[in-house]
């Protein structure tokens, strides 16, 4: 029974409706606990390691869409060119593990901060420029990533990519099945999480939820938007390193062509259809996007078709996604 | 060699021009990057291939079947993925669909004509000329005259034509001029069938001066476009004419002079470059934020 004020706004009577025990702080333990537990035993229900990997690609794609859906979802930016950063992450691990003899976690260290440091450069930009222009900027730097890493040959091996990317391995432990690459997705997946539900729920957080409201309100109490929105675009874009260090070692091999727009325009379909501005929404995104695209694989020449009619389709019905808490405001 | 370079940046200034003036419109209009644009256009020249190559259908003829189905195209983007999405919604919305509008159009282009570059045939006569003791094809003459003659055209339609005067009374301010008795709907869609169809025309001389087509050229299409808007200045045909002649002449001498590869990434390079330094353009106004 809902508070009024009748009952002085306390809750009295039968309060075991549907909606009280999802809210219950006990119900969310216990959910949370069997979810956890379900994830870790995973792999020993579903052997087959053809579900495997794709639930592997999933846990890659969730990691993406947590990022962008900082950037997109709460910060209200839109970026075009998130497989820039990804591929940033990809070809810094791949260049050096291979040629330079690093061990993977310092690779995967390394891939972020470099995914972030180019993020803060061009977050930078969004000090001046406006929203849609902003967009153009992230598709440009899309489109100079993808181009260089095609035409400089000396250095990424132009259109044939890297190959021959070692097994990975973190303090003793060599990933090698697809079991291990399953639980280092899971921690990585985890380290997101944690680290950006830490983020969203602190002050810093709060700022930039108030900025995606109404940036001016927010501006005029006394939040320095510039900076915030800098740091959040920065931020997305160091998850979007970690999954390409992920897919460099996973993949064995990184080309240009892993990191195309397409991959751009699917993950921001993934943030949408799950729903924006909600933390663990990308995840029903990326889980109907994935499961369509394999679902429609003998129809592969349609699948941008496909994506496109899903893409407008949601957006006209039902914009604020499936599990999103609200659309872009106006 | 310099005044060959040149003559041919301008030839493909503009035709970029062309290919801007309907975005730039949209863009002046509604504040909707439309990401569709590129492939209309490469949907409208790969009609115009099919007509020349299969059926040898007299050059005029095609260049108009497909300039008015391009167009259409256009208009019926507008009414099924934009239109319900104008009132009361974030603009970022529609940017969104109007990308799925693009891989949609996209993809159908490629089941029917495939992701290869194809041979276009060259519709115009391969004579030269003298002129200064410079050899002129004068292909590069008639394209050049076709694209300023339909600027010239549009922008006589934009200041005297009663339908030109209300795009402009649209791009102003849209409930002062649904208020004055405009019909709003049919004006946006008249604005993305003229731009569909300029778009076309530009493409479809794009692809006879270079003598191919093919799918890729579409997004390129999109992004050329919103690039010059964004130079010369979104929502003005002087600047969409500067930003289309910067373009085209710039990319032929970086092609020529610099490195044929890295034309595309410099290109880019110079769009946040000119963003940084000027984000309204070279010919925009400063848009001032309303409280």
């Amino acid at each position: 029974m809902e508070p009024t004020l009748e009952n002085h706004g306390k809750q009295t009577g039968n309060p075991m409706t549907f909606k009280t025990v999802l809210n219950h702080p006990m119900f969310k333990k216990t959910a949370f606990l069997t979810a956890a537990a379900g994830c870790v035993l995973l792999p020993h229900i579903m052997t087959d390691t053809y579900y495997l990997g794709i639930i592997n690609y999933m846990i890659l794609y969730v990691i993406l869409c947590m990022g962008l859906n900082l950037i997109l979802g709460y910060a209200g930016l839109l970026s075009l060119g998130h497989a820039a950063f990804y591929g940033l992450g990809g070809y810094t691990t791949a260049i050096l593990i291979t040629r330079y003899g690093f061990g993977f976690l310092s690779c995967l260290i390394l891939s972020g901060a470099i995914a972030l440091l180019f993020g803060i450069l061009l977050g930078l930009p969004t000090r001046k420029v406006r929203g849609d222009y902003f967009c153009l900027l992230t598709i440009a730097f899309g489109e100079i990533f993808r181009l260089v890493a095609q035409a400089w040959i000396g250095f990424t091996n132009g259109a044939m990519g890297i190959v021959g990317i070692p097994i990975p391995s973190i303090l003793g432990w060599s990933i090698r099945t697809e079991v291990d690459f399953y639980y280092l997705g899971l921690i990585l997946l985890g380290f997101t999480w944690i680290t950006l539900s830490l983020l969203v729920h602190s002050k810093f957080g709060r700022a930039f939820i108030a900025i995606r409201e109404d940036e001016l309100a927010a501006s005029v109490m006394g939040i320095n938007t510039a900076v915030y929105k800098i740091i959040v675009f920065g931020i997305g874009c160091f998850y979007a390193g970690l999954a390409g260090s992920y897919l460099a070692v996973y993949q064995t091999t990184v080309t240009p062509s892993n990191f195309r727009l397409e991959e751009s325009c699917l993950m921001i379909i993934m943030v949408i259809v799950g729903g924006m501005g909600s933390l663990l929404a990308p995840i029903a995104g990326v889980i109907i996007m994935t499961l369509a695209t394999e679902y429609f694989r003998g129809i592969a020449e349609y699948r941008m078709l496909i994506i496109g009619v899903i893409m407008v389709a949601v957006l006209l019905f039902r914009p604020q996604g499936i599990f999103g808490t609200s659309a872009f405001k106006g | 060699m310099f005044f060959d370079v040149l003559l041919i940046g301008i030839m493909v200034g503009a035709i970029y021009t062309l290919v801007t003036i309907g975005y730039s419109m949209v863009y002046s209009i509604l504040k909707l990057m439309n990401f569709a644009h590129g492939d209309v256009y490469i949907f409208g020249t790969f009609i115009c291939y099919t007509l020349l190559s299969k059926y040898q259908l007299n050059p005029v003829l095609a260049i108009l079947t497909a300039a008015v189905l391009g167009g259409i195209l256009a208009s019926f983007v507008e009414i099924v993925a934009y239109r319900r999405l104008r009132a009361g919604q974030h603009r970022m919305i529609s940017m969104i669909t109007a990308l799925g509008a693009a891989y949609v159009i996209q993809n159908s282009n490629e089941l029917k004509w495939g992701n290869q570059v194809m041979a276009f045939p060259s519709i115009l006569s391969a004579k030269t000329f003298q002129v200064f003791g410079l050899a002129v094809p004068m292909t590069q003459i008639i394209i050049l005259g076709i694209a300023v003659g339909l600027i010239i055209l549009f922008t006589l339609f934009l200041k005297y034509h009663p339908y030109g005067k209300a795009i402009l009374c649209v791009s102003e301010d849209i409930p002062t001029a649904s208020l004055m008795g405009i019909p709003i709907n049919r004006t946006i869609t008249m604005v993305y069938f003229i731009g569909g169809m300029l778009g076309v025309v530009g493409g479809i001389l794009y692809s006879t001066s270079y003598n191919a087509v093919s799918l890729a050229m579409g997004f390129r299409g999109t992004i050329i476009a919103f690039t010059a808007a964004v130079i010369g200045g979104i929502g003005s045909l002087g600047g969409a004419l500067i930003g289309g002649m910067f373009l085209g002449i710039c990319e032929n001498f970086i092609g020529v002079y610099v490195s044929s590869s890295y034309r595309d990434p410099i290109t880019f390079l110079l769009l946040i470059i000119i963003l940084l330094v000027k984000p309204t353009g070279i010919m925009g106004a400063v848009e001032q934020t309303k409280v």
